[in-house]
């Protein structure tokens, strides 16, 4: 079959962050440093080398980059300046709105205008339905129950609907990208019991996240801080979800703290807020060489996420103390944060969530169907002995 | 002719009056229209055409720091107007040398030059004064050997300066060249040989420039001469004087590999040759006169003088040749190859002494052995003779070389000499695995490409693509790369490393280029005057650069240049005339030679 080729693939890169892919001389040297490349997925150096020679349907099916966790030795390495570690966040990103059928993402990545515009607009038609449903049948004194300006079973009702709307999007999302990877991508043939086998790495990497804890093998630490400080706000993030989605009537219920609820609510703030912090301190002070650059996605997705995690925090503080006016105000401000996060999330970095994991199964399943494919095939030799 | 005027920077400090060239530039005949646009202007060709129809323009003249940037566009816009594509002429400022306080006046003149279609370099002539007979080179590599040998042959005087004890430079520590495999000291030795003995030529050996005075073809030159302690004259390198030296330290000739003592000789066939003392390690020296001393008593014909003192020279010379060569670079910062924390990881100028027949093994090809040293009471890592040679070799290119973090430059010998390692490891070693890892292969010379392929048939693994790590697991060297070609990531057990180094500019080239007023380029190499029409010479008259000190080059094209030297300082001996300096061309002579030469 031909392959076509996409002249303007670098180009079009420029857009998502990868911005240097055409300095690459191809020494190898970020391969070689690198902890995950190995026999079966080398890269980052045929990721470049498929950029410049603007293999996008090749690309599309390639798994690579979802196994780069950034620890950003590739670039520091690269005599030319080329940058691999971000070219492979650059590739992410092109790969979620490649995965994404609606062409939404695609359309965030490219213009900062187009997203900062659709991340207000959904807030005003929040904050407006909110604004209209506590007005007209509620007081803005009363918190929860009978007569509250939010109360709980509605806010129930209107986060089961945005979770719907976001897993069906992720869901669609990550069958496209099984079609791409799997079918698209691999000529060799791959027997159904692999997929069944392999099934334990799913989860395994889902809550572990174990290698990105194996990054920067050198370096001087036993603990990989970013990893440690992903897994915070990563778990933050989950146990918020399942208590917001679940527990919500038993969260907001109140004035007394239920501490089988509430414990879990505080630990999650802690991991998140950590999390936000330490993202955001990195990205400004760019000691590291994975925050130099941060795209505007990025800011987009952390700036919202902290806003949350401080206006969830202060409307439990303000509603635990008695200032239901204020705590109701503040919970609108907080809902008006969280539908553009959580409708925007399929479209954006954040949806790697499910890519990786997903990424992390296929590469297995992938490996040992070609360690399958490729037994009794001769190797080449490098000696005379 | 109607002329249009463009100004277009690629990089500016805001040092350069543009404003000013371009009010000089809207007298100049002809010029019908004059643009500035600024620092990286976004240029369409439709626009700068419809802007060549509007004013009826014939000739366009791109000026600027490096205008052949903006090129390409102009040639279009010319094309889409309708004239002569041909007529775009640029006025490059930073070619041209309009840099200090020459700056505006040179530009200028590139801007007359280009608005007439002359070349600069025609117009700019400088003017020409009586000549001294003397040269002087200074540094007596295989360039400076070359260059005096030829000048000294047609029956000029010249004076060779040289900063260590013997002539000879890098060449003398080599044992092949590539990619004849000649052997380098049977090329170079008799070249010594006739240094020393010429009647022409003045050997001045441990001395240094300290200062230059004068106009070209009559210069005055300082030359310190740091002591020798030990009369060349009588010197008979009976050697006596070695046999009851106490001192003992690293031999500079041998890239530390070996010892020496505190008086020496830096090889067997040192040209002047003579013993000499170094005065930094020297206990009689060094103790001002109160311990030691043993070797004034020993010496039978008592030639050696620990009390002498340098001394100053003062000659009068009419040209003067750069030949002061480069350096390795220093490896030791750049930390993934382990150097200096694993013994068995060499620098290609220390392999190069260990392959060396007249190395600290004899030429024989080993790994270090380890040594216990009681006087420092350290285990340190020395080759010996019958050390055990090592059975996998990796040789990796390009380090420090063609890096954004160390030399941006190809260092160019690299990899020529690195497949003569492979052929010399081959041949030295049986049933040795030889592996060089490269990014690209530059072979780019008469026969190079011929031996790259010998070397590959002989068995060598050529593997496409650069090592980035040696790392030492259960005391074994383990290098990885990508084996870019077979698609594979590789790591291969050796038992030595040698790295391809890159070269640099050596040690007093900052210091000459202050003394002599000569620009070096940003790499830190001299600066020729052009570097395709006068490789040789620069911007200072009577001044010439011959071989490494101007740019990384092979022993072919050194001695190439060595030789085109001499033809030039030549030509100004012969015709009596010493050359001016191109800076001191003022606008009006450029300006009234350009309108003799102009082209309609």
């Amino acid at each position: 079959m031909a392959i076509r080729v996409n002249l303007r693939l670098i180009d079009e890169l420029v857009r998502y962050g990868a911005e240097d892919v055409q300095y690459c001389y191809h020494c190898g040297d970020c391969s070689t440093v690198c902890p995950h490349a190995d026999a079966v997925f080398r890269f980052p150096r045929k990721s470049m080398r498929q950029l410049q020679m603007g293999l996008e349907q090749r690309i599309e099916t390639t798994l690579e980059p979802w196994l780069c966790y950034y620890c950003g030795q590739c670039s520091e390495q690269c005599p030319r300046e080329a940058d691999p570690g971000e070219t492979m966040m650059g590739l992410r990103r092109w790969l979620i709105a490649r995965y994404d059928i609606t062409g939404i993402a695609r359309q965030f990545f490219k213009s900062k205008t187009v997203e900062i515009i659709s991340v207000i607009v959904v807030g005003i038609i929040t904050g407006a339905l909110l604004l209209y449903y506590g007005f007209s049948q509620g007081n803005l004194s009363i918190y929860d129950g009978e007569g509250a300006f939010l109360p709980s079973s509605f806010i129930h009702t209107f986060d089961l609907i945005i979770g719907i709307i976001m897993v069906f999007f992720l869901i669609v999302n990550a069958l496209n990208m099984g079609y791409l990877t799997m079918r698209k991508g691999c000529d060799y043939p791959v027997p159904w019991w692999i997929y069944i086998k392999k099934l334990l790495v799913l989860p395994w990497h889902f809550f572990t996240q174990k290698r990105y804890a194996e990054c920067e093998n050198k370096r001087e630490t036993k603990i990989f801080m970013p990893w440690f400080i992903h897994m915070g706000l990563a778990f933050g993030y989950m146990i918020m979800l399942i208590l917001v989605m679940v527990f919500i009537e038993k969260l907001q219920y109140g004035p007394e703290i239920d501490w089988s609820v509430h414990i879990f609510g505080y630990l999650a703030s802690v991991g998140l807020i950590i999390g936000c912090i330490y993202f955001i301190r990195s990205r400004f002070r760019k000691h590291h060489i994975q925050y130099k650059k941060t795209h505007s996605t990025d800011w987009v997705f952390v700036v919202l996420l902290l806003i949350i995690t401080v206006t969830g925090i202060a409307q439990h503080i303000l509603h635990r103390t008695g200032i239901i006016e204020w705590a109701n105000i503040i919970y609108v401000v907080h809902l008006i944060c969280v539908a553009p996060w959580f409708l925007r999330m399929p479209f954006s970095k954040w949806s790697h969530l499910v890519y990786r994991p997903l990424a992390m199964y296929f590469a297995a399943v992938r490996r040992e169907a070609l360690e399958r494919q490729e037994e009794g095939l001769p190797s080449i030799s490098y000696s005379y002995k | 002719m109607r002329t249009g005027i463009f100004f277009c920077q690629v990089e500016s400090d805001g040092k350069m009056n543009i404003d000013a060239i371009a009010k000089y530039a809207a007298n100049l005949p002809g010029v019908e229209s004059v643009q500035d646009y600024g620092v990286k202007p976004d240029l369409t060709a439709k626009h700068l055409s419809l802007l060549i129809i509007k004013d009826k323009l014939e000739r366009v003249v791109v000026a600027g720091d490096m205008p052949g940037f903006y090129k390409p566009v102009f040639t279009k816009a010319m094309y889409l107007s309708g004239a002569n594509p041909n007529e775009v002429r640029l006025a490059s400022f930073q070619e041209h040398g309009a840099i200090g306080d020459i700056a505006l006046e040179r530009a200028k003149a590139t801007v007359a030059c280009a608005n007439l279609g002359v070349p600069f370099s025609l117009a700019a002539v400088p003017a020409e004064g009586p000549v001294y007979p003397g040269t002087l080179v200074i540094g007596a590599g295989i360039a400076g050997i070359q260059a005096s040998l030829e000048i000294a042959n047609a029956g000029k005087k010249v004076y060779l300066l040289e900063r260590t004890g013997t002539i000879g430079g890098h060449m003398a520590m080599f044992d092949k060249t590539f990619p004849t495999l000649d052997c380098a000291a049977c090329i170079l030795t008799p070249k010594m040989v006739s240094v020393g003995q010429h009647d022409m030529i003045e050997l001045m050996t441990c001395s240094e420039l300290i200062e230059v005075t004068g106009d070209p073809g009559a210069y005055k030159v300082k030359i310190y001469q740091t002591p020798r302690y030990i009369d060349v004259e009588a010197c008979v390198s009976c050697g006596l004087c070695v046999d009851v030296c106490p001192v003992k330290v690293h031999s500079e000739f041998d890239v530390n590999l070996s010892k020496r003592k505190s008086v020496y000789i830096p090889f067997p066939q040192a040209v002047p040759n003579s013993y000499l003392i170094d005065g930094n390690s020297c206990r009689f020296i060094q103790s001002e006169g109160e311990k030691c001393g043993v070797c004034v008593t020993k010496c039978p014909k008592d030639c050696i003088d620990l009390k002498e003192q340098g001394k100053i020279a003062e000659i009068e010379i009419g040209n003067i040749i750069i030949a002061t060569g480069y350096e390795t670079l220093d490896i030791s910062n750049i930390e993934q190859y382990g150097y200096g924390k694993y013994p068995n990881v060499l620098t290609a100028l220390e392999f190069e002494r260990l392959t060396n027949a007249s190395g600290s093994t004899g030429g024989n090809i080993v790994t270090k052995t380890p040594r216990f040293d009681r006087k420092t009471q350290q285990e340190e890592w020395v080759f010996e003779p019958d050390g055990i040679p090592p059975k996998s070799v990796a040789i990796i290119h390009c380090v420090g070389s063609r890096s954004q973090k160390y030399n941006s430059y190809c260092s160019r010998v690299c990899c020529m000499y690195s497949l003569k390692f492979a052929h010399l490891i081959k041949e030295k070693i049986p049933n040795v695995d030889c592996f060089e890892f490269y990014i690209d292969m530059r072979a780019f010379g008469k026969g190079y490409e011929e031996f790259a392929d010998r070397i590959r048939q002989e068995g060598t693994f050529v593997v496409r693509g650069h090592s980035a790590s040696v790392e030492k697991r259960n005391g074994q060297l383990i290098v990885t790369g990508e084996d870019i070609i077979n698609d594979r990531l590789v790591d291969f057990n050796v038992d030595m490393v040698v790295l391809a180094t890159g070269l640099v500019p050596s040690q007093g080239t900052k210091n000459i280029s202050n003394m002599l007023g000569i620009r070096q380029d940003v790499d830190g190499w001299f600066s020729e005057l052009d570097y395709n029409g006068n490789p040789t010479d620069t911007e200072r008259g009577g001044i010439f650069v011959a071989g490494m000190c101007q740019g990384p080059k092979d022993i072919p094209d050194t001695v190439a240049q060595a030789s085109a030297v001499a033809a030039g300082v030549l030509k100004s001996l012969s015709s009596g005339k010493g050359v001016g300096h191109l800076t001191s061309v003022s606008l009006s002579k450029i300006e009234a030679r350009a309108k003799k030469y102009q082209t309609v």
